[in-house]
C-alpha cells in the first residue's frame, strides 16, 4: 500500500495536505511542528540541509543556500527577467549548456533548479511517509497557472528525481477555489488572487455545476512577500548608513539578517501598527566589536516602501479579465490566497482595484495545498463530481530553418489538445527534417521560448516537396509537449531524434532520481 | 498510386458523400480546391476519398489549372478526376446505401494514417484480455466510442446541429467531457485506459475549438476564456473544396446559418479561369457605396451580403453591411434600428469611419434625414 499527498510547491514555502477518511483536511506538519516548510535548501559541508533547519545556513553561508529555486525552473538564462533576479540573489546563477539556468554552488559545482525543487520534495515525501507510516509514491503538485510546457515539466522531472509519480499538475488558482471549497458552492465565478513569497497569480475560475474552469490566467512571476522585505532590506541597509556610519550592502551575512529581521517585522506589520526589528549582532566591527542594530517601523513607513511593488498588482488583475471579456463586476467572490495577501496594504489595493470586498481566507498558506489533497482524493475516486479544466497559458509554435514561427496552438486552447503541422522536404533525397519547437505568440522566434529542435530522420528519398512530414504537437492534460511525426503519404510513424531540448534530459532525470535515492538510504 | 501526389478528402458523413458526388465536381469531373503547393499543370494526382466507413477510394486525376495566391501562399488546382468513372460511382452508392462491399470493383487503398486522424490507442487484445471485467466493459466502450468520434464531422462530435450557436456548443462539449476527461478514470489501473480517455479528450476539445473559431469569424460569438486565434491548418478538408455551384450570395445576410459557411472558404472565380479577384473587394465596397449614394440602401446590403461571401473575413465589408443595413433602417424611419445596426458596425471593426459619421450625425443633429445620409456617401 502506497500513500498520495497533495503539495503546494511555494517559491518560498511549500505545505502538504492530505484528506482524512471523513473528507475532512489536514495539512501536515513538519517534525517541528510547523505546517509551512520554508523551500530552502543548504548545500551544507555535511550534505544538503532542507527546511527550517536550512534558515542556519542564510545565515552564514548564504552563497550555497538556496531559495527561490521554483523561480528558476524551466527559465532561459538570457532571459531579462533572470538577469534582473540575478542581481538579487545571494547565490549565483549559470547557465547550463542547453541555455537553462542553473545554480553555481561554488567550486565549479553546478546544480540544476530541478535538483533543488526535488531535494525539497524528498523531505516534504519524508515528513509525509512518518505521517502515514509507510511509503508515499504519488502525489499532485499545484504549478502557477501560467507555467509554462518548459516549467510544467521541469516541475514534473524534479518529482520524479524526487521519486514521486505526478498524479496531476494542478493550477494554484483551481486549488484555492477547490480548497476553498467552491465545489459545495453555487454557480460562481472567482477572482483568484494569489500572491506569494515569490510569485503573483490571478486567475478567473469559473465555477458551474462542479466543473471548475480557468477563464484566464495572468500573473507576475517577479512579484512577492520576498520583493517587500528586499524593498525593506533596501531602506535598511541606507538607514544603517546615516545611524552606524557603516555600509552594510556588500556584507552578505549582514544582509541576510537584515533580510530575515525585516520579514519577521513585516509579519508583525500585517496585523499591528507599528514594530520594533532588533538586530543583536549585524556585523563585526574590525576590534570585534559585534554591532547591534534596531529600528521602529511604523505601518505606513512599509507600506511606502512596498508601494511601488503593490501598484503592480493592478495590470495583471485588469488583464485577466479582459482576457476573458469581464468586468469585476461579473466576479462573485474574490478569493486572496498566499500569505502576503495578510499585508493590509494588498488587500486595499484589490478593493480598489475590483471595487470589491475581497475574500479574506482565514488560512491563505494552506488553501492550495487543501486543493491539491482534493485533487488526490478525487483522482482516487473518494471524490465525485468535481472536474477540473485547464487552459494553456502560452501558444506553440513551430519554424523550420530560418523561416518565422508559425502557430501550432493558440493560448488558452482547452488541454489536452492535439494540432499538426506538415513539413516538407526542400532538396531531392533530404532524409532528415529538423524543426524547432517554441513556446509564445511571436513570429520572431527570438521573442520565444525555445522548447527544442527535433529531427525527423530516415525520410523515404525522393524529389524535392514530395516528402511530406507531418508533425503532431500534444499537449497533454498536464499541459506539458509531447511529439510525433508520420510520413503522410505512408502514413508510416517516423523516429525523432531530439538535437536541442530545454530542460533536463530524459537520461538525466533517471540517473538524479538513482542517486538522489541512494543518497536518502 | 501513378507516382503524383495524394490528396485526402475526408467524408464524415454519408451526406457528405453525396454532396461530394452531386455538387462538389463540375462536369461531373472536375474539382477544384486549394492546396499547399504548386503542382504543374498535366501532372499526375491521385485524390483519396475517404468514406465514412474508414474505406478510402483511390481516384486518378490530372491538374488542368493552378493558380498562385500569394496571399495565403496557397495554389488554386482544378483536378480533372479522369478515375471518377461511373462504376465508382456506382460503387459509392453502393456502400452508401449500405449494400455490400464488392471486393474488386476499384482500387481500394486501405484507410491509411490520415493527417486528421492520429493512430488509435492500438488496443491489444492481450491487454484487453488481462483486464477485470469492469475495465475491459470500459475499454471496449472507449475503444468504440474514439472509432466513431473520430468520422464524425466537428459537429456530429459534439452532437450539436450545424447551425448550433455558442450555449448550445459549449453544453455539448461539456457533455462529453463530463463523459470522457482523463480524470474520471485517474482511477483506473490500466494505462491504456487513461491514454483513450485523452484521446477522446482531444477530439472533444479540437471539435469544440474548430466550432467556436468558426462562430468568431463569423461575428456570431465572441471569445470567451479559451481561444481565439485560429491555427491555419492547410488540410483539404471537405469544406475546402469548390462547389460547383456558383455563389449566389445575395440572398445570404451576413451572420451565416448553414452547413456550407462553417469554416468554409468560398473560391471564388478561380475554377472559372478568371484571374483572382480584386484583394479586399475594393470593386464590391465601391459598388455599395455609389447604391447608398443613390439611395439603394436594400441594393447595397445584398451586394456587401454576397461580397462577405467572397471575403468571409473583412471587417470593413462586414461593417460597412451593417451600415447599409443602418441606412435602410432611416429611409423606413427607425432609427432606433439604425443606431444599433450602426453599434454593430463599430463592434465588427472600430475603425468604421462611415458608422462614426452617421452616429454623430443621429445624436447631434437628433433628426434623421435620408437625403443628409445620402450625401455622406456621394
Amino acid at each position: 500500500m502506497s500513500y498520495a499527498v497533495g503539495i503546494d510547491l511555494g517559491t518560498s514555502n511549500s505545505v502538504m495536505a492530505v484528506l482524512d477518511r471523513d473528507g475532512g483536511a489536514r495539512v501536515l506538519t513538519t517534525p517541528d511542528g510547523a505546517t509551512t516548510m520554508p523551500s530552502l535548501v543548504w548545500f551544507s559541508p555535511d550534505g544538503p540541509v532542507v527546511g527550517e533547519a536550512a534558515r542556519e545556513g542564510l545565515d552564514h553561508s548564504p552563497d550555497v543556500t538556496i531559495f527561490g529555486a521554483k523561480r528558476l525552473l524551466g527559465r532561459r538564462f538570457d532571459h531579462p527577467d533572470i538577469k534582473k533576479l540575478a542581481r538579487t540573489l545571494p547565490y549565483e546563477i549559470a547557465e547550463a549548456p542547453n541555455g537553462d539556468t542553473w545554480i553555481a554552488l561554488g567550486s565549479g559545482k553546478l546544480v540544476s533548479p530541478e535538483e533543488v525543487c526535488a531535494i525539497i520534495l524528498r523531505e516534504l515525501k519524508k515528513t509525509a511517509e512518518a505521517h502515514f507510516g509507510g511509503p508515499v509514491t504519488r502525489s499532485v503538485i499545484t504549478i502557477p497557472a501560467w507555467y509554462d510546457a518548459a516549467q510544467r515539466q521541469a516541475t514534473k522531472d524534479a518529482a520524479q528525481i524526487a521519486g514521486i509519480n505526478v498524479m496531476r499538475l494542478l493550477s494554484e488558482p483551481t486549488a484555492a477555489a477547490l480548497g476553498y471549497g467552491a465545489h459545495r458552492g453555487a454557480e460562481r465565478k472567482y477572482l483568484v488572487c494569489d500572491l506569494g513569497g515569490g510569485t503573483f497569480d490571478v486567475a478567473v475560475v469559473d465555477v458551474s455545476d462542479g466543473i471548475f474552469e480557468v477563464l484566464a490566467t495572468t500573473g507576475d512571476p517577479f512579484l512577492g512577500g520576498d520583493d517587500v522585505d528586499r524593498a525593506m532590506v533596501e531602506q535598511l541597509v541606507r538607514d544603517v548608513r546615516t545611524q552606524k556610519g557603516l555600509d552594510v550592502s556588500s556584507d552578505a551575512i549582514a544582509i541576510e539578517r537584515l533580510r530575515s529581521g525585516a520579514q519577521r517585522t513585516k509579519h508583525d506589520l500585517s496585523s499591528t501598527s507599528g514594530a520594533t526589528l532588533q538586530i543583536s549582532e549585524l556585523a563585526q566591527l574590525p576590534s570585534g566589536r559585534a554591532v547591534q542594530y534596531g529600528k521602529q517601523i511604523k505601518r505606513e513607513e512599509l507600506e511606502q516602501w512596498s508601494a511601488p511593488l503593490v501598484k503592480r498588482l493592478e495590470p495583471p488583475i485588469k488583464e485577466a479579465l479582459a482576457r476573458c471579456g469581464r468586468k469585476a463586476s461579473d466576479v462573485q467572490e474574490i478569493l486572496l490566497v498566499g500569505g502576503s495577501t495578510r499585508m493590509p496594504a494588498v488587500q486595499r489595493e484589490i478593493e480598489r482595484v475590483t471595487g470589491k470586498t475581497p475574500k479574506v481566507i482565514p488560512n491563505p498558506e494552506e488553501v492550495v495545498a487543501i486543493g491539491a489533497a482534493i485533487e488526490v482524493a478525487r483522482l482516487e475516486g473518494a471524490i465525485d463530481g468535481i472536474l477540473l479544466i485547464d487552459v494553456t497559458a502560452r501558444g506553440l509554435m513551430v519554424s523550420m530553418g530560418q523561416s518565422e514561427c508559425e502557430p501550432v496552438i493558440a493560448r488558452s486552447s482547452v488541454v489536452p489538445t492535439r494540432e499538426h503541422r506538415v513539413f516538407a522536404t526542400k532538396k531531392d533525397d533530404q532524409t532528415r527534417i529538423e524543426f524547432d519547437v517554441w513556446e509564445g505568440e511571436s513570429s520572431d522566434s527570438t521573442q520565444n521560448r525555445h522548447l527544442g529542435r527535433y529531427a525527423a530522420v530516415d525520410l523515404p528519398e525522393a524529389t524535392a516537396g514530395d516528402v511530406l512530414v507531418l508533425v503532431e504537437v500534444t499537449l497533454d492534460t498536464d499541459g506539458t509537449v509531447r511529439l510525433g511525426a508520420s510520413e503522410m503519404v505512408s502514413g508510416d510513424r517516423l523516429q525523432l531524434e531530439q538535437v536541442f531540448h530545454a530542460g533536463l534530459a530524459r537520461s538525466d532525470v533517471v540517473r538524479l532520481a538513482k542517486q538522489l535515492a541512494a543518497q536518502s538510504t | 498510386m501513378a507516382g503524383g501526389r495524394t490528396l485526402h478528402v475526408r467524408c464524415a458523413t454519408w451526406d457528405q458523400v453525396e454532396t461530394f458526388t452531386s455538387r462538389k465536381l463540375r462536369k461531373g469531373k472536375l474539382l477544384s480546391m486549394k492546396v499547399p503547393f504548386t503542382p504543374a499543370i498535366g501532372s499526375a494526382v491521385t485524390l483519396g476519398l475517404e468514406l465514412p466507413n474508414e474505406v478510402v477510394v483511390a481516384i486518378d486525376g490530372t491538374v488542368q489549372q493552378a493558380s498562385v495566391i500569394e496571399a495565403e501562399g496557397r495554389t488554386w488546382i482544378e483536378v480533372e478526376l479522369h478515375g471518377f468513372t461511373s462504376e465508382v460511382v456506382d460503387r459509392i452508392k453502393q456502400m452508401a446505401s449500405g449494400m455490400a462491399i464488392s471486393p474488386v470493383a476499384a482500387p481500394i487503398i486501405p484507410r491509411k494514417q490520415g493527417p486528421t486522424a492520429p493512430p488509435p490507442a492500438a488496443p491489444r487484445t492481450s491487454t484487453v484480455d488481462s483486464l477485470p471485467q469492469d475495465e475491459r466493459e470500459l475499454f471496449q466502450h472507449l475503444t468504440t466510442e474514439l472509432k466513431r468520434l473520430r468520422q464524425a464531422a466537428v459537429h456530429d462530435v459534439l452532437g450539436v446541429p450545424y447551425d448550433a450557436d455558442a450555449e448550445t456548443i459549449r453544453a455539448g462539449w461539456m457533455r462529453l467531457i463530463r463523459r470522457h476527461h482523463p480524470d474520471l478514470v485517474a482511477r483506473r489501473k490500466a494505462p491504456a485506459i487513461s491514454h483513450l480517455a485523452e484521446e477522446l479528450t482531444i477530439l472533444t476539445n479540437r471539435a469544440y475549438d474548430r466550432l467556436r473559431m468558426a462562430l468568431v469569424a463569423e461575428g456570431r460569438a465572441t471569445a470567451i476564456g479559451a481561444t481565439v486565434s485560429a491555427p491555419p491548418g492547410w488540410l483539404v478538408g471537405f469544406d475546402e473544396l469548390a462547389s460547383a455551384e456558383r455563389a449566389t450570395g445575395t440572398t445570404m445576410p451576413p451572420p451565416a446559418r448553414g452547413r456550407d459557411r462553417i469554416a468554409s472558404i468560398p473560391p471564388v472565380n478561380v475554377a472559372s479561369g478568371s484571374g483572382p479577384a480584386v484583394h479586399g473587394g475594393d470593386t464590391f465596397e465601391t459598388r455599395a457605396r455609389q447604391m447608398l449614394g443613390a439611395g439603394q440602401a436594400d441594393n447595397a446590403q445584398e451586394v456587401l451580403a454576397a461580397a462577405l461571401v467572397v471575403y468571409p473575413r473583412s471587417k470593413p465589408l462586414r461593417s460597412l453591411y451593417y451600415v447599409a443595413a443602418a441606412v435602410a433602417a432611416i429611409e423606413k424611419g427607425e432609427v432606433m434600428l439604425a443606431t444599433s445596426q450602426l453599434e454593430t458596425a463599430l463592434a465588427h471593426y472600430d475603425q468604421c469611419f462611415d458608422a462614426t459619421r452617421i452616429l454623430d450625425y443621429l445624436r447631434k443633429a437628433g433628426q434623421h434625414d435620408p437625403n443628409a445620409i445620402r450625401r455622406m456617401f456621394q
